[in-house]
């Protein structure tokens, strides 16, 4: 029945309501992130638009659509505050493209369309660049060049089909273009600043309160993906470390400003040992300017991180740091050590300020500390065999590792160590930490990812914020710092085989995984396989990638000018090909008519005139006439061609050969 | 016949480049479209496209955006090839002009232009006049299917009487995504012949004269053209004596048999022609023509230094006003 409405529709309706439907495609994946009234509004006009396509029924008048377009503008200044910025551009610029439509006049109208559907297109991409969008934003093109190509098939009622193929057609011609200037054309840096947007990315953020790290645990969403080069380790050896956290003002740990002079704060002073580890890293956009990167990574040539734009720099707590938040996927290629040291050997004051506990906030911890530390067994005891006694606690006593400890209040650490005892990894880093100051030993909480999932995708092992950790260093005279996991005390399966607590997936997922585990597991991981391709090849292109592919074509030390150079030059040698073509093309001849002159020039120089479009077996009766005996071998040879060209069921006749065996036909006629 | 409004004294520069240009357009019916005879250029909605790429694309630099660029390079590649793909719309049909009809001065000369595609399909082809605030803007849109042919009428309207070179052709092509306009101008050689308007209404027919000779045909005639019998059609028979209301009735052929008034023959003479200015005698004599055709007389004309013999039928009629359209005063 739809069929046949659609065919029985006037061609210009159709066209429109094809248009229509591919400006709704393009404004879908905006209605999750508009304002309501936004998607409301778009909606109500393209369906009021499609119903006077369907009828046939005149346009609005112009007064009608500037009202709507002020409604809109008033709207977002109310609901956005501003008519500048992405938002509001976004906002704006839904509504522009579903008030045009009202006004679908004439081609140039028409023409306005598509351009403001391209940027619609584009605008999507600062939401997602996931595959699936890249796909649905796929077809909106498609459409979108579609319908345009429509609108100059002016002639009777061409089939959306064939209109579809041509503009298919055109895309594909053009996609060797796309892949070159893809490639090389320079990636700049932004050319003004972006205004930073609070989108609410989750992540390492640099600071830590008891609960916080529970909202990361719940977001299954791809933090990182590693590559090993050879020998992989151990996933208790996977630690990324993040932010030290080693100020503690009794409710948040934060990193604290040292109140030592440059020179006396601590330096990390690494030092490794052993085979390394080596591995590329991928990590997603985390909008925070640091690097988690394997434990340890020297800041050494030949294994520190280089990317392209950004400066990463080793911070004195042993963590890796950019310049500038990381807005877009970055990839580097390192080395780790699983064997380390670092941090001051000797005692210094700066350690001082990694003992410091707030007073008044949790007097049960600082006095079982305290007492712990008292016994004469341990008055003399060093950190290390501190840090084992707390550790031997927890796995004795009966703390359970749970996702959900609900909330804690002021003294947290009292109320987890005595109480509660529920708790995830920051609970009990936390009160690891707070322990050991307590018994006067340098501690500090280390944020970061640990393990990965169990299976490597693809050969990438992804690690998500859901392996977001928290972990403890303490302080070990002669040694440096020593990291101490008492996560890894109570629920030794977390880190050792890094499973995290799978929080509550759509109803979808659960029923799919309930029928058939395996499958679901598959699918899912060829999902990420696609997936993480997707990162690598496409979004993740970057700089370094550029510099990469000049190196391979021989470039020294290639840089951006280099990168033009090449792209100029090959689009030169392109257009310079094409021309040479236009110049083959236009001197081309058909080969018979080309025959034919010839043959015309040669029977000239022998005195035989014949004209243009005489067939061949005329021109053998010519020479028959003129030449007599002589030309019998040519007239037998220009009859042959005849019946080759003109006689059924002839085969074919190189014309080639022909030319050259009758050239020297003619030839020895003339010196006769 | 002189102009009606005086030509401009001066030309603007552009308009007399374009005058040179048409110049040395040779004059052909059968016009092949190459290399050398299309021209492309982006139209306002390349420039406008062009733009918007310009702008995507700085909004995938300060995004940074690689779905962006994608976008932004695949657009560009596709608007590129489309230069190629507007070019090849052109690039290779040959447009031939049928042969041209005569009409009357001011009405509507119906020129057919055939358009042969050696190639693959050919979409959106316009045909228009070059000179469009004369000839109007009348504009034809056709395809032309692979290797075959497809025809396109253009109309013009000769306001005097005479020959009329067909005006300058453009035929152009937007698509596929109208961001390149290619165009190609053909001065076909072809003219038209536009015959004095006859005079409306038509003056009353001077008196015929017994035919001269005595050679008569003619057995079956009656005397009285009102007299009209009627007879199956035959080939030969104008369409004016096609008796379109029997025809309509009994859905056969019939035609009015008017043999009868071949006994009469007519002088259509400039002499007898009683009216001020030349013009107007050619369109007496036209009208008279016309009027003698219909009755089916046999008629000669006569015109200062020219003479056409006595005759009937459509060729009398086409001879008639053949001279009379090309009728110059001696």
């Amino acid at each position: 029945m739809i069929g046949d409405f659609w065919r029985r529709l006037p061609r210009d309706a159709r066209d429109t309501l094809f248009q229509l439907g591919v400006i709704a495609w393009t404004i879908l994946p905006h209605l999750g992130h508009l304002q309501i009234w936004c998607g409301v509004m778009a909606t109500v006009i393209l369906l009021w638009r499609a119903r006077l396509a369907a009828t046939s029924a005149p346009l609005p008048p112009r007064w009608n659509v500037a009202l709507v377009l002020a409604l809109a503008m008033g709207l977002t200044l109310w609901s956005e505050r501003t008519l500048l910025g992405r938002e509001a551009g976004v906002t704006l610029l839904v509504v522009l493209m579903a008030l045009k439509t009202l006004e679908l006049r004439a081609r140039r109208d028409a023409l306005v369309v598509f351009f403001l559907g391209f940027f619609l297109v584009l605008t999507n991409f600062l939401y997602s660049q996931t595959l699936l969008v890249a796909l649905s934003m796929l077809i909106s093109v498609w459409g979108l060049l579609t319908a345009l190509v429509l609108a100059h098939m002016p002639v009777g009622r061409p089939p959306l089909a064939r209109a579809g193929a041509l503009a298919a057609r055109a895309a594909l011609l053009g996609l060797p273009l796309m892949v070159l200037l893809f490639a090389l054309f320079p990636r700049i840096a932004p050319l003004w600043g972006v205004p930073q947007d609070a989108s609410g990315r989750t992540g390492l953020s640099g600071s830590l309160t008891l609960g916080g790290v529970a909202s990361i645990a719940n977001d299954d969403s791809v933090a990182l993906r590693v590559r090993f080069l050879g020998r992989v380790p151990d996933p208790e050896q996977m630690y990324f470390r993040g932010p030290v956290l080693g100020h503690f003002d009794g409710r948040e740990w934060t990193r604290g400003v040292s109140g030592f002079a440059p020179s006396q704060r601590l330096r990390s002073d690494v030092q490794v040992f052993g085979a390394p580890v080596e591995y590329e890293i991928t990590l997603e956009p985390s909008r925070l300017a640091l690097l988690p990167l394997l434990e340890m990574t020297p800041d050494r040539a030949d294994a520190a991180p280089e990317i392209e734009g950004y400066q990463a720099s080793l911070r004195n707590d042993a963590q890796w740091q950019l310049d500038r938040p990381a807005s877009e996927r970055l990839r580097t290629h390192v080395k780790a050590w699983t064997s380390y040291r670092h941090g001051p050997r000797n005692d210094q004051l700066a350690l001082r300020d990694l003992v410091e506990l707030p007073p008044g906030f949790n007097p049960r911890s600082l006095q079982w500390a305290l007492s712990l530390r008292n016994r004469p067994e341990n008055l003399q005891a060093e950190p290390r065999r501190l840090a084992d006694l707390l550790l031997a606690h927890v796995r004795a006593q009966d703390y359970s590792y749970t996702l959900e400890p609900g909330s804690y209040g002021r003294n947290a650490i009292d109320e987890f160590w005595f109480d509660r005892r529920l708790g995830f990894c920051e609970h009990f880093a936390a009160a690891f930490v707070v322990m050991m100051r307590a018994m006067d030993v340098p501690a500090r909480i280390v944020t970061g990812y640990q393990g990965s999932d169990p299976v490597p995708v693809d050969g990438y092992y992804v690690v998500r914020q859901s392996h977001a950790h928290a972990w403890a260093e303490y302080w070990q005279p002669g040694q440096g710092w020593l990291r101490a996991d008492p996560t890894a005390a109570v629920a030794p399966e977390r880190v050792r085989i890094s499973r995290n607590l799978q929080p509550a997936s759509g109803f979808v997922a659960n029923a799919l995984s309930s029928v058939n585990p395996q499958f679901a597991l598959q699918m899912r991981q060829t999902w990420e396989a696609m997936n993480n391709r997707w990162n690598q090849w496409v979004l993740n292109y970057a700089r370094g990638d550029q510099v990469a592919l000049l190196k391979k074509l021989g470039f020294e030390s290639p840089d951006w000018t280099d990168l033009s150079y090449v792209l100029i030059g090959l689009l030169c040698s392109g257009s310079l090909a094409a021309a040479a073509w236009a110049l083959w093309d236009r001197h081309r001849q058909d080969p018979w008519q080309r025959l034919q002159r010839r043959v015309a020039t040669a029977l000239q120089t022998l005195g035989v005139t014949v004209a243009a479009h005489d067939p061949p077996r005329t021109r053998a009766d010519r020479v028959r006439q003129c030449l007599g005996a002589r030309g019998g071998d040519l007239a037998a040879r220009l009859d042959a061609l005849d019946r080759a060209r003109y006689a059924r069921g002839s085969g074919r006749l190189p014309l080639r050969r022909w030319w050259r065996d009758f050239a020297r036909a003619a030839a020895a006629a003339a010196a006769h | 016949m002189t102009p009606a409004a005086p030509a401009p004294r001066r030309r603007s520069l552009s308009q007399r480049v374009q005058r040179w240009w048409l110049q040395r357009l040779p004059l052909t019916d059968s016009w092949t479209l190459t290399q050398s005879n299309i021209y492309i250029l982006p139209t306002k909605a390349g420039i406008v496209f062009a733009v918007t790429l310009l702008l995507m694309l700085l909004a995938s630099i300060n995004y940074q955006l690689n779905l962006g660029y994608a976008l932004t390079f695949l657009l560009a590649g596709s608007g590129l090839v489309s230069m190629h793909l507007t070019h090849g719309t052109l690039r290779g049909l040959t447009l031939h002009l049928r042969p041209t009809p005569s009409v009357f001065a001011g009405d509507a000369a119906l020129l057919e232009v055939v358009l042969t595609n050696p190639g693959a399909e050919r979409h959106g082809v316009a045909l228009y006049f070059e000179d469009r605030e004369r000839h109007g803007t009348s504009w034809v849109w056709t395809d032309v299917p692979a290797q075959g042919q497809a025809s396109a009428r253009l109309a013009i309207v000769p306001a005097t009487r005479g020959r009329h070179a067909v005006p300058t052709v453009i035929a152009e092509s937007l698509f596929p995504f109208g961001l390149f306009r290619a165009w190609t101008l053909w001065r076909p050689a072809a003219q038209v012949l536009a015959w004095p308007r006859p005079e409306s209404p038509p003056p009353p027919l001077p008196a015929g004269s017994p035919r001269p000779d005595d050679h008569q045909p003619q057995t079956l005639r009656r005397e009285g053209a009102e007299l009209d019998g009627v007879r199956a059609w035959r080939r030969g028979d104008s369409l004016r004596q096609v008796l379109w209301k029997k025809v309509a009735r009994s859905g056969e052929l019939v035609s009015r048999d008017t043999a009868g008034v071949g006994t009469q023959e007519l002088h259509l003479d400039w002499q007898s022609a009683r009216v001020a200015g030349t013009e107007q005698r050619l369109a007496r004599l036209a009208a008279w023509v016309l009027a003698a055709d219909h009755a089916g007389q046999v008629y000669r004309l006569q015109l200062p230094g020219q003479n056409l013999p006595a005759g009937q039928g459509d060729s009398q009629r086409r001879a008639a006003l053949d001279a009379l359209a090309l009728w110059d005063a001696p």
